[in-house]
């Protein structure tokens, strides 16, 4: 069995069904307005050319699904400890995965799959989201030949883990070292998602008055009437009301959504690793490991910053499913004195900001250009030809300027990138500040990106690619930042760091 | 201990991937880009004629839409010649760089013990011409892979080779 392995070497011949049928349903998602006119005119449309077609159609699939087999082609290459996988008829793909890179390797059967009697096997490496290597049709045993031998170099790896497991099971019961409290969500919620609370209540409240309409022109009332009482009762007192009623069930929206969410949050300490546990009807519960933390965003706005809370977000690689590598860890509600903690957990020291970078001013000028001076000439220009009634809501335009205006203001003001021997840390946002934490070792890559009429003033931009996300910083010092991008990857180059 | 010592770094002495010498694609690749646009706009003067050759009421509109037609042939030619001119790649001993871009230059820069898995990938017509793509894959998600077109498959072999040694070693 494991002689075969090293050779060229196709799907299992049933396999050329399942390509057929898979390719079929391809087909068949993209053709199915086709197909359901053709039912309903059944009677009207010549029978010679329907069967023709059909049958030129399923040829033609059944041709393409046996080229794909024919070209696909697996082996392990032993000499070089790589995963070789070609496939493609006109457009040829090589794919080449070195052993040790793998960390998953699945073996699936679908309900087509099972009755055929053949088996999906799935290779998976570290971070991006599709699967890297995919063998639709291959038999049981030489899939399970297959998996052991891909995964040959991580077996060591997979014990020790096995072990650490079984050791964690018994000092399960710990002590919680932080617990969020009662109070904290208070704060939290009275504080936080203003903007994603205003969207939810909007919606409601579009929704109403859309129903209530259609209510009221279905049912026998006397439309002119109504219509004068809403046009007179709308008037600035009421607008005024409406606003105050607004503005607290934001504020009763936010909080019973962060108590529900998020009560009695716990945070235990495990063998080095966090148990979070949290909620209020069902309480969820995740594991946070701290070499596999890549991104810390840490959260306060201006009262936040007056009641001392903050809020922790945090991202990690993973090797699991989708779902999975999305999710971001929610630390809602700790103090300054928490904070600290859990960063030292995560980074074995408080994060420091080094270096300041500011952006330069155009980048300021660009806001404003974007989010002012366009969205305003295209109200005058549509006010002016198309239609005038839009001059009845002029008196906005200040009221606009104004809160725009301050939102890049204090986008622009708090846009920094802070660098440190052992820490990156990007701040932005206008009310809500983020500070973007991460260490150097745990890069991917680094673009580094200028327009060509920037570079006479030096100026350019940067992002950071890591498995958690990117962070970019633009219109910086690009002489600097290119200095620190030698130092990154001297750094990154000259150390095996773990990145996970 | 003995051996042990940590000085300070001098970043203005540090290799600076800026100054590299980037290798630029094989001409023949602009060969390659030229007949896929024109397939392109063949496909597309084809859909139009047959629009135009159905709903006649839109002859009146023939010259415009001819002009509109080359105009944005001769606008995606031009973009796409400075893009080929822009791209460039580059193999350190430790990193592989990638420069593309037409208005802005943009440069990718990726440690060899970052990289994931490598892919070669040949088109219809690159192949006619002997040529592959190198697809460099990490762990940073779409962004951060790059892909090296217009490389000759020989070339492009070794690359691949070149890669996985370096993968292999982790340093």
């Amino acid at each position: 069995m494991d002689n075969t392995l090293h050779q060229p070497q196709r799907q299992s011949s049933i396999g050329v069904l399942i390509l057929f049928l898979d390719t079929l349903q391809k087909w068949g998602r993209a053709l199915w307005p086709i197909a359901v006119i053709w039912i309903f005119k059944f009677d009207e449309l010549n029978k010679v050319y329907l069967v023709l077609g059909t049958i030129v159609v399923v040829l033609t699939i059944g041709i393409v699904a046996y080229l794909q087999y024919r070209n696909f082609t697996f082996y392990l290459d032993n000499e070089n400890e790589e995963f070789i996988i070609s496939e493609g008829i006109f457009n040829k793909t090589k794919t080449i995965i070195q052993l040790n890179r793998i960390q998953q390797v699945n073996i699936n059967q679908s309900l087509i799959q099972r009755l055929i009697g053949v088996y999906e096997l799935d290779v998976d490496t570290a971070g991006s989201a599709k699967k890297e290597g995919k063998i639709q049709a291959i038999s049981h045993p030489l899939a399970l030949a297959l998996k052991a031998r891909l995964m040959d170099n991580e077996k060591k790896e997979i014990s020790s883990l096995e072990l650490e497991e079984s050791s964690q099971a018994e000092t399960l019961e710990g002590r919680p070292f932080m617990n969020i409290s009662f109070l904290s969500l208070l704060k939290v919620g009275i504080t936080s998602n203003y903007v994603k609370s205003l969207g939810l209540i909007l919606a409601f409240f579009a929704t109403a008055y859309e129903n209530s309409r259609n209510f009221i022109e279905h049912s026998d009332f006397d439309k002119t009437k109504i219509n004068a009482y809403l046009d007179r009762s709308l008037a600035m007192q009421s607008i005024a009301i409406i606003v105050m009623l607004m503005l607290c069930s934001i504020l009763i929206i936010n909080l019973v959504r962060t108590i529900f969410k998020y009560y009695d949050y716990k945070i235990t300490k495990k063998n080095g690793s966090l148990l979070l546990s949290f909620g209020l009807l069902s309480t969820k519960s995740t594991i946070l490991k701290p070499e596999k933390v890549q991104i810390v965003t840490v959260t306060r706005n201006y009262f936040q910053r007056k009641m001392n809370i903050l809020e922790l977000k945090i991202k990690q690689a993973t090797s699991g499913e989708k779902e999975e590598r999305k999710s971001v860890i929610e630390i809602p509600g700790c103090n300054e004195k928490e904070n600290e903690e859990i960063l030292k957990l995560l980074f074995k020291s408080i994060p420091q900001k080094g270096v300041m970078l500011k952006p330069n001013f155009r980048k300021l000028v660009f806001s404003i250009f974007l989010s002012i001076i366009v969205p305003l000439t295209g109200f005058f220009a549509f006010a002016n030809y198309i239609e005038e009634q839009l001059y009845e809501y002029v008196y906005l335009v200040p009221l606009y300027i104004f809160f725009v205006g301050a939102i890049v203001y204090f986008g622009f003001r708090n846009n920094r990138l802070f660098i440190h021997d052992d820490f990156i840390i990007k701040q932005s946002g206008a009310w809500d500040v983020d500070n973007k934490i991460i260490e150097p070792g745990k890069i991917q890559a680094i673009t580094t990106s200028q327009l060509f009429w920037h570079k006479s003033v030096d100026i350019g931009s940067i992002t950071i690619h890591t498995a958690g996300g990117n962070i970019s910083f633009q219109l910086g010092n690009f002489t600097l930042l290119k200095q620190y991008v030698n130092l990154w990857l001297y750094e990154m180059e000259t150390t095996n760091s773990n990145w996970m | 201990m003995k051996n042990f010592s940590n000085e300070t770094i001098d970043t203005t002495k540090l290799p600076k991937f800026e100054e590299v010498e980037f290798s630029i694609l094989h001409t023949d690749y602009w060969k390659v880009t030229v007949l896929n646009v024109f397939l392109f706009f063949l496909i597309l003067g084809g859909g139009l004629s047959v629009l135009l050759f159905f709903n006649r009421g839109l002859l009146v509109f023939a010259v415009g839409i001819a002009v509109a037609y080359f105009l944005f042939l001769f606008l995606v030619l031009f973009f796409s010649r400075i893009s080929f001119k822009k791209k460039g790649f580059a193999f350190r001993t430790h990193d592989v760089l990638f420069r593309h871009g037409v208005i802005a230059t943009n440069t990718i820069v990726i440690p060899y013990n970052r990289v994931q898995h490598v892919a070669l990938h040949e088109g219809l017509i690159s192949r006619y011409f002997g040529l592959a793509k190198i697809e460099v894959f990490t762990a940073g998600g779409n962004a951060s892979d790059i892909e090296i077109p217009g490389i000759k498959k020989e070339q492009a072999e070794n690359i691949k080779q070149l890669l996985m040694g370096k993968i292999q070693k982790q340093l």
